[in-house]
C-alpha cells in the first residue's frame, strides 16, 4: 500500500474518534465555542489529509459536514441533535469506506449514491448549496486592473502571455497568496497547497523585502509569500484557499491590462464606489464572452438550423442581461451575426462608462512588502514546537516483540537444563556455577524486557469504552429514555488484547442496562427517582486485574422473576426453583437460552445473551458477576487479568505427559489414599472436608491409557470450573510455570480441549487444558 | 528518510514535511557551498523552500516531480 495512504488510514481512525467525541460532547453543552473548534479543526484536518488522495467521494463527504460546522463554529446555524444525527452518520459512512479503503485502496461502489444523501441533509441546514464562503475573496473581480504585485512574477514570461491574451481576448487568473508568519505550526504547506491549483500556469515567488540575519533566519516562520497565474475557475481557487481566504487576493486580467502595467502607465482606478447604478461588471464580461463565442461560431461553422436555433437562444440570453432585449425573427447568419456585433459593441461602450464611475476609487492593495516583513515580525514567537515525540507503531510489529520475548525465556530456560548436565554428565561443578550465573544475568535482562514489552502493549480502558457513550446516546434516543453515562478509571491501563477483547461485552452490559434495567422516564419519576437515569462505568485496577463495573439506576433484576422464568424454560428443577437463594437466582441470566424481555427488542434481542458475555470474558481468563438491588439498580463486575501475555499454568502430568492447567482455575492439590476414592452413580468422588466433589479421570477423558499403581496416594487437583469444583485425578504434580500461550493453529486448530501450547525451557511443548472443554469430553466419555 | 545531509550535497527524497526544514536549515547554515539534489523529491515543504530561497544552494539535480520541476525549480535558479 501507499505509505502515505497507510499513515492516513492511521491517522483517520483517531481523528474520526475525536470527531465522534466531540460532537457527542457538544450535544450536552451545545455552543461551547472550543468544542464547536475542536470538532470542526477535526473534520478539516480529516478533509485536507484525503484531499490527498484521488477519492472524490470522500473530500466532497467531509467538506460537506465542514461546512455544516463551520456555520456552527460562526455562530450562524445552531446544532440540533438531528444536524448531530446526520454529522455521526457521515463519519459512521467513512469510517465504513475506511475499512474498505485498507483492504481495496478504493472506495465501495455506491460511495458516491451514499454521500449524496448525506450531503444533501448536511447541506439542508444552511440554505442547500454551499454556503458563499469567499466573502473575504475581493468580489466580482472581473476588472482589467493590474495590482503591483505582478512585478513579482517573471517579467520576460508576463510579456509573453500578455501579449498571447490580448491576441486571444482571453483573460487569466492571478493570485497572490501572502500565508502568515506562524502558518507552519499550523500544518499549512503554502507551496503543496499551490501544488494542487489545476491548470497552474506560473509561479512567483514574493521575497521579504530584506531576509534576516543568517543567525537569526528561523525555519519555522514563513517569510515569503507566492503569486501564481492559472486557468483554474474562480470557484476552484476558492474551494483550495477557503482556509485562508483572507491571505489570499484573485484578480482576472486581460491582456491589455497586463501590458499597461508592463509599460509602467499608471493603472485603472481599484473598485466602483458601492451604490451607483451600474450593470454587474461580471455579467457584462459573462455577456460579452458569450457574444463573442457565438460570434467566433458563426463564423467557423455557419450551418444547420438547431445550431443556429441555439446561438440564437444564447445571444438572447445575453441581450437580457446587458438590458437591452433583442428579438430575433431570422435565423440566419447574417443577421444573427449582425445582432450580436451590435450588442458586443454596447458592452464596449457599458464598459466604458463603468470604468469613469471607477475611476474616484481609491488603490488600497498595495502594500509594500517591507510592510508586511514588519507585520511578520510580531507572529515570529509563536512558539517552538511542543509536545513529546509519539512513535506510531504497528500492532503485529509490539506481538513479534512480545514472541521474541517469549523465545528468549524459553532459551534462557534451556541454561538451566545446561548447567544441570554441565555438572552430572562432564562432572565440572565450577563451570554448572558459572553457567548459572550467567544465567541470573540474563535473567534478569530479560524479566525487565519482558515487562518494558508488557508496558507497551498497556492501552488505557478509555479505549474500550471509546464506543460507549455514542451508543447510549443512539439507544437513548431511540428508546425515548434519557441516560447520563458517567466514565469512571478510564486510564486504568491494561493489555491492548484484553482491551480490544472486552469492548465487546461491555457495549452488551451497556445495552442491557439501557434497555432492560432502565425505565423510562415516567416511571422513574413515579418510583421518586430523578428522570435522568445514570449508568456508571467504572474500572480500577487490582494487582494483577482489572475490575469494570457497569452498574446502572435502573430497576435491577428480580430474583424471583429470573427464576420462574429459568423454571419455565427448564434451566432449573422444580426444587431449585423453591431453593434457590437470590444471589444465585441472579446468576442465571448467565445461563445459555436465558432471556428476561417479555419481548425481544431489537436492542438486545440480537440472539446474544449474557451467556456470550460470560463467556467472552472467561475466555479471557476472567468472571463476570452480577449484583442487583431491586427497584435501585444492578451492577456488573468484570474481573479481569491485566495481561494476557503471560499466563501462570500448572504444569501437572497424565500418563507420562505433561499438561498445563490455568493457575486462575486451581483451588487446591490434594493426595488422598486410593481407599478414599468411592463411587456414586458411575461417577468417582472424592470427600474433602464434608463436600462431595466429584473427580474426572483425566487420562480417560483424553483418552490415554494408564493404569494408575494401587498402591500409591491419588493425586488430586482440585479445579473451579464454572462455580464447581471438580477434582482431576493425574499423575504427577509438577510446578507453576510462566509461559506464553499460543493459540492452537493449523492442523490442531479442531482440538478445542486445549487453549493453546507454550514451550518450556527444556524445549518440551506443553499443551494447555481448557479445562470446559476437557470436562465436556469426560461426561460424554462417561 | 526524506532528508540525508552530506558534506557538501543533501538529498532531499520523497515527501519532506516541516520536520525536515530545522535539520536542512542546519545544515545550510553550516555547510561552505551546499549542492542540494532533489531528484526523487515530491514534496518540498515550503520551509525547506524558503531555506533554499534564503541560502542559495547549488540545485545540483533537477526533480522529477512536473510541479517542482517546472514552477518551484526555476525560483530557485533565479538570481
Amino acid at each position: 500500500m501507499n505509505p502515505l495512504l497507510a499513515q492516513f488510514l492511521a491517522e483517520a481512525t483517531d481523528v474520526l474518534t475525536q470527531v465522534d467525541e466531540g460532537l457527542l460532547q457538544l450535544e450536552r453543552t451545545p455552543g461551547d465555542p472550543e468544542l464547536v473548534n475542536e470538532v470542526f479543526r477535526a473534520a478539516h484536518t480529516f478533509k485536507g489529509s484525503s484531499g490527498l488522495f484521488d477519492f472524490p467521494e470522500l473530500t466532497r463527504l467531509t467538506h460537506a459536514a465542514e461546512d455544516l460546522l463551520d456555520q456552527v463554529r460562526g455562530g450562524a446555524v445552531a446544532l440540533d441533535s438531528g444536524m448531530t444525527d446526520d454529522l455521526l452518520a457521515t463519519f459512521d459512512l467513512i469510517r465504513g469506506w475506511l475499512a474498505h479503503l485498507a483492504t481495496d485502496e478504493c472506495l465501495p461502489g455506491g460511495a458516491g449514491a451514499d454521500s449524496a444523501i448525506l450531503i444533501t441533509r448536511l447541506r439542508a441546514p444552511i440554505g442547500g448549496e454551499a454556503a458563499p464562503s469567499a466573502t473575504a475573496f475581493r468580489a466580482p473581480g472581473q476588472r482589467d486592473v493590474a495590482p503591483a504585485w505582478l512585478g513579482h512574477f517573471d517579467q520576460i514570461w508576463l510579456g509573453e502571455i500578455a501579449t498571447w491574451l490580448r491576441t486571444t481576448s482571453a483573460s487569466m487568473r492571478f493570485v497572490r497568496y501572502l500565508p502568515d508568519a506562524g502558518c507552519f505550526f499550523r500544518a499549512e504547506d503554502p507551496l503543496h497547497l499551490i501544488g494542487q491549483v489545476p491548470a497552474l500556469e506560473r509561479l512567483g515567488v514574493i521575497e521579504p523585502g530584506e531576509w534576516p540575519e543568517e543567525a537569526d533566519f528561523d525555519a519555522y516562520a514563513c517569510l515569503i509569500g507566492f503569486v501564481l497565474a492559472t486557468r483554474a475557475a474562480r470557484s476552484e481557487i476558492n474551494y483550495l484557499f477557503r482556509y485562508v481566504s483572507d491571505q489570499v487576493e484573485v484578480v482576472d486580467l486581460e491582456g491589455e491590462a497586463i501590458l499597461r502595467f508592463l509599460s509602467g502607465e499608471p493603472d485603472e482606478p481599484e473598485m466602483p464606489e458601492e451604490g451607483l447604478a451600474r450593470p454587474d461588471p461580471e455579467l457584462v464580461a459573462d455577456a460579452r464572452s458569450i457574444l463573442t463565442a457565438a460570434l467566433r461560431s458563426l463564423a467557423t461553422d455557419p450551418t444547420g438550423g438547431p445550431h443556429l436555433a441555439s446561438i440564437a437562444h444564447s445571444i438572447t440570453a445575453a441581450a437580457q442581461t446587458l438590458g437591452r432585449p433583442v428579438a430575433i425573427t431570422r435565423l440566419d447568419v447574417a443577421a444573427l451575426t449582425a445582432t450580436a456585433t451590435r450588442l458586443l459593441d454596447d458592452t464596449r461602450a457599458l464598459d466604458e462608462t463603468i470604468m469613469q464611475l471607477e475611476a474616484p476609487a481609491a488603490t488600497t492593495d498595495r502594500i509594500p512588502m517591507d510592510q508586511i516583513s514588519i507585520d511578520r515580525a510580531g507572529a515570529d514567537d509563536a512558539g517552538g514546537p511542543t509536545g513529546s515525540r509519539l512513535l506510531k507503531v504497528g500492532q503485529e510489529k509490539v506481538d513479534h516483540l512480545m514472541e521474541l520475548v517469549g523465545e528468549l525465556n524459553v532459551a534462557k530456560n534451556g541454561l538451566t537444563f545446561l548447567a544441570q548436565s554441565a555438572e552430572e554428565e562432564f562432572g565440572s561443578r565450577a563451570l554448572a556455577r558459572r553457567i548459572k550465573d550467567q544465567y541470573g544475568g540474563l535473567h534478569r535482562i530479560a524479566e525487565q524486557l519482558q515487562a518494558a514489552v508488557m508496558d507497551i502493549r498497556m492501552l488505557p480502558l478509555s479505549v474500550a469504552f471509546a464506543r460507549l457513550p455514542r451508543l447510549v446516546r443512539d439507544l437513548s434516543r431511540r428508546l425515548g429514555k434519557s441516560v447520563e453515562l458517567v466514565l469512571e478509571g478510564e486510564d486504568t491501563m491494561a493489555d491492548k488484547d484484553i482491551i480490544e477483547a472486552i469492548a465487546d461485552p461491555l457495549m452488551h452490559l451497556v445495552r442491557n442496562s439501557l434497555d432492560h434495567g432502565v425505565e423510562p422516564a415516567a416511571e422513574r419519576v413515579a418510583a421518586g427517582k430523578p428522570a435522568v437515569a445514570k449508568i456508571t462505568l467504572a474500572a480500577t485496577a487490582d494487582g494483577d486485574a482489572v475490575l469494570v463495573e457497569v452498574s446502572d439506576d435502573g430497576r435491577g433484576v428480580d430474583p424471583g422473576q429470573v427464576r420462574r422464568t429459568a423454571y419455565e424454560k427448564g434451566l432449573i428443577s422444580e426444587e431449585e426453583l423453591a431453593t434457590m437463594a437470590d444471589p444465585d437466582a441472579v446468576d442465571l441470566v448467565f445461563r445459555p437460552g436465558f432471556s428476561t424481555a417479555e419481548q425481544v427488542s431489537d436492542l438486545s434481542g440480537r440472539g446474544v445473551g449474557m451467556d456470550a458475555v460470560r463467556a467472552g470474558v472467561e475466555k479471557l481468563g476472567g468472571s463476570v458477576t452480577m449484583r442487583s438491588q431491586p427497584g435501585r439498580g444492578a451492577s456488573t463486575r468484570l474481573r479481569l487479568p491485566l495481561s494476557m501475555a503471560v499466563t501462570q499454568v500448572m504444569v501437572v502430568s497424565v500418563a507420562g505427559q505433561r499438561f498445563g492447567i490455568p493457575v486462575g482455575l486451581v483451588v487446591e492439590t490434594v493426595r488422598v489414599p486410593a481407599a478414599e476414592l468411592s463411587r456414586v452413580l458411575h461417577q468417582d468422588v472424592v470427600v474433602l472436608r464434608g463436600e462431595v466433589v466429584p473427580v474426572v479421570d483425566l487420562a480417560r477423558a483424553l483418552e490415554m491409557p494408564w493404569l494408575p499403581d494401587e498402591s500409591a496416594d491419588r493425586a488430586i487437583l482440585i479445579v473451579s470450573v464454572a462455580g464447581r469444583r471438580v477434582g482431576l485425578l493425574v499423575e504427577k504434580f509438577h510446578r507453576e510455570v510462566d509461559v506464553i500461550l499460543k493459540p492452537m493453529e493449523g492442523l490442531l486448530a479442531y482440538a478445542d480441549e486445549f487453549s493453546g501450547t507454550a514451550l518450556l525451557g527444556d524445549g518440551l511443548v506443553l499443551l494447555v487444558l481448557n479445562l470446559k472443554e476437557v470436562l465436556g469430553l469426560a461426561a460424554r466419555v462417561g | 528518510m526524506p532528508l540525508e545531509l552530506g558534506d557538501t550535497t543533501a538529498t532531499l527524497t520523497g515527501v519532506v514535511t516541516v520536520d525536515e526544514v530545522e535539520p536542512l536549515v542546519g545544515w545550510l547554515r553550516a555547510t561552505a557551498r551546499p549542492r542540494v539534489n532533489l531528484r526523487r523529491c515530491d514534496r518540498l515543504h515550503t520551509g525547506a523552500f524558503q531555506a533554499m530561497l534564503h541560502f542559495r544552494p547549488k540545485v545540483s539535480a533537477a526533480p522529477a516531480d512536473p510541479f517542482l520541476a517546472t514552477q518551484v525549480l526555476p525560483l530557485l535558479a533565479r538570481g
